[in-house]
């Protein structure tokens, strides 16, 4: 699908709308009902991650499970940033950095040869620490960017139905339904948050990668977030990388912990499980120390 | 940045578990007086028994509110979580062991002043009670020492007590007709019974122990199903 999709990009065919795209459009079977629908997996086979001659993250194998929160926790440089960053192709954007291993969505290579990054990042989309969005481009603008971007025309009304859409699914429809012309950057940091959000989905992805979505925000917001992501994992497969290991706990189905022997060398992934085994009863001693905050 | 990360909270707590352990060696003491009393049939030491129950519970309180503190405020994981809730499991027992010798205490002015005791059934009712203090050091030791199989061999010397208790019933069922003796046995029953239930809060302890170093609950002792 993703070499199909790429293919029909390279040659210069209309994508059309979102939902006119083969990527999207094999995505979108059936309807959709309020228990969700399928999402996708990804898997990770022995995944190494370079920084030029700095090897940042060495032989990660994990599977991503679809409608589930997987959250990446682990010290400051442990390599879960840069392997959060690989699952959509944003890691070789950075000069330098290098990828070997292998990384599916579905069974299908992301890295493979005549897969387009461009269609791979808009399957999985990724939301910043720091709210991002356009300051001076209108909320609508915002939402809507995405279709803007991937499509050359999208009639105004399938627009609108768009921009609702995906401020209703960022839970923040009801507090700009009648400001959508009004600039994102006047919205709060919460909100700004929710409107990355809804502009993540708005191309509808499989997949949603976090970036630490909360560690701007205040608590109240960012429980807002976290029911949101809740909320989202019946659609999508989210991977949310945090340092607040009480969110870890709170928002997420399964864990997975990074650790690094000593500053320089490669981040590795030490354990991955079901949440609750990883905060009442983990398997390493690494993982034990981490969670109960005995590490340094 | 100090050697340890978190050193404090991680002091507290290992104060805590000594505190709600170091409520057995309050419980133990309470069952040795308890045991005199019965021996010697002495009312005034079994209403001191009664009397000083104030301090295993003022224990269950302050050890119970400090942990509620530490769930609170330090956000415990993993075996900090577990050992948590294993302590808030021994002081629960604890609070009920030394209810049980009140109950006990409690039965020997009815039982009247110088009642026909029966050497014999006293002597099971001491002997349960020894070996059911050996139980209560053994399930504090097997809890400090994280030793899974020693809680596990509770279960063995469980079993010599409700052997001694089943004596007990045999004996107060062959004690004749004598009506004030037979009033006396069954009062002794039922400080057999409270003994026998103590030693059962001992093996409830060993059980949280296999709980903080396993993460895993099982019943040593299934009641409602022996067989399996």
């Amino acid at each position: 699908m993703l070499g199909a999709a790429t293919k029909r990009k390279a040659a210069g065919e209309n994508q059309g709308t979102m939902s006119d795209s083969p990527a999207v459009s094999a995505t979108s079977t059936g309807p959709m009902t309020a228990a969700g629908r399928p999402a996708k997996t990804i898997e990770a086979r022995g995944v190494n991650l370079f920084y030029g001659d700095f090897h940042a993250v060495e032989d990660v194998t994990m599977t991503v499970e679809p409608n589930k929160v997987t959250a990446l926790i682990g010290s400051s440089g442990c390599g879960k940033t840069t392997f959060l960053r690989s699952l959509n192709r944003m890691h070789e954007l950075t000069p330098g950095a290098r990828v070997s291993g292998e990384i599916t969505l579905d069974g299908e290579e992301i890295y493979g040869a005549g897969v387009d990054p461009v269609v791979v990042r808009q399957l999985i989309g990724m939301v910043f620490q720091q709210p991002n969005p356009f300051p001076t481009m209108s909320i609508y603008d915002n939402v809507s960017a995405g279709l803007n971007l991937n499509a050359r025309k999208v009639p105004k009304t399938q627009k609108d139905a768009v921009v609702e859409r995906s401020l209703r699914g960022a839970h923040l429809w009801d507090e700009v339904k009648d400001r959508l012309d009004k600039p994102g950057g006047s919205l709060s940091g919460g909100q700004q948050q929710r409107l990355c959000i809804a502009r993540a989905i708005a191309v509808e992805p499989e997949v949603l990668l976090m970036d630490e979505p909360c560690s701007a925000l205040d608590p109240v917001a960012t429980l807002a977030i976290e029911d949101l992501i809740g909320e989202l994992k019946s659609r999508y497969t989210i991977v949310i990388v945090t340092h607040n290991m009480q969110q870890a706990a709170r928002a997420s189905d399964v864990t997975a912990f990074f650790n690094i022997e000593a500053s320089g060398q490669p981040g590795h992934l030490i354990e991955v499980g079901p949440t609750e085994d990883i905060f009442t009863k983990p398997g390493q001693q690494a993982t034990e120390d981490y969670v109960s905050g005995r590490f340094g | 940045m100090p050697e340890v990360a978190r050193a404090e909270y991680l002091e507290e707590l290992a104060n805590l578990e000594a505190s709600a352990l170091g409520g057995l060696d309050l419980v133990s003491a309470a069952l040795t007086r308890t045991l005199e009393a019965v021996e010697f049939q002495d009312v005034e030491l079994a209403q001191l028994v009664v009397a000083d129950d104030d301090r295993i519970d003022g224990r269950y309180l302050e050890v119970h509110q400090a942990l509620i503190t530490l769930l609170a405020t330090q956000s415990p994981v993993a075996t900090d979580l577990r050992l948590i809730s294993a302590l808030l499991h021994v002081l629960k027992n604890v609070e009920r062991m030394g209810d049980q010798c009140v109950n006990i205490c409690k039965l020997i002015p009815i039982s009247g002043n110088e009642p026909p005791a029966d050497e014999e059934m006293v002597g099971l009712i001491l002997s349960m009670g020894r070996h059911t203090k050996a139980l209560i050091a053994q399930a504090k030791r097997a809890f400090e020492e994280r030793d899974v199989e020693m809680a596990q061999d509770l279960v063995r010397q469980d079993d010599a007590v409700d052997n001694l208790n089943r004596d007990c019933f045999r004996l107060a069922l062959e004690l004749g007709d004598d009506a004030d003796k037979r009033e006396w046995a069954m009062t002794m029953l039922l400080a057999a019974r409270a003994i026998e239930r103590t030693a059962d809060n001992a093996v409830d302890i060993g059980e949280q122990v296999a709980f903080v170093v396993t993460g895993l609950f099982r019943e040593f002792e299934d009641a409602s199903h022996p067989e399996a």
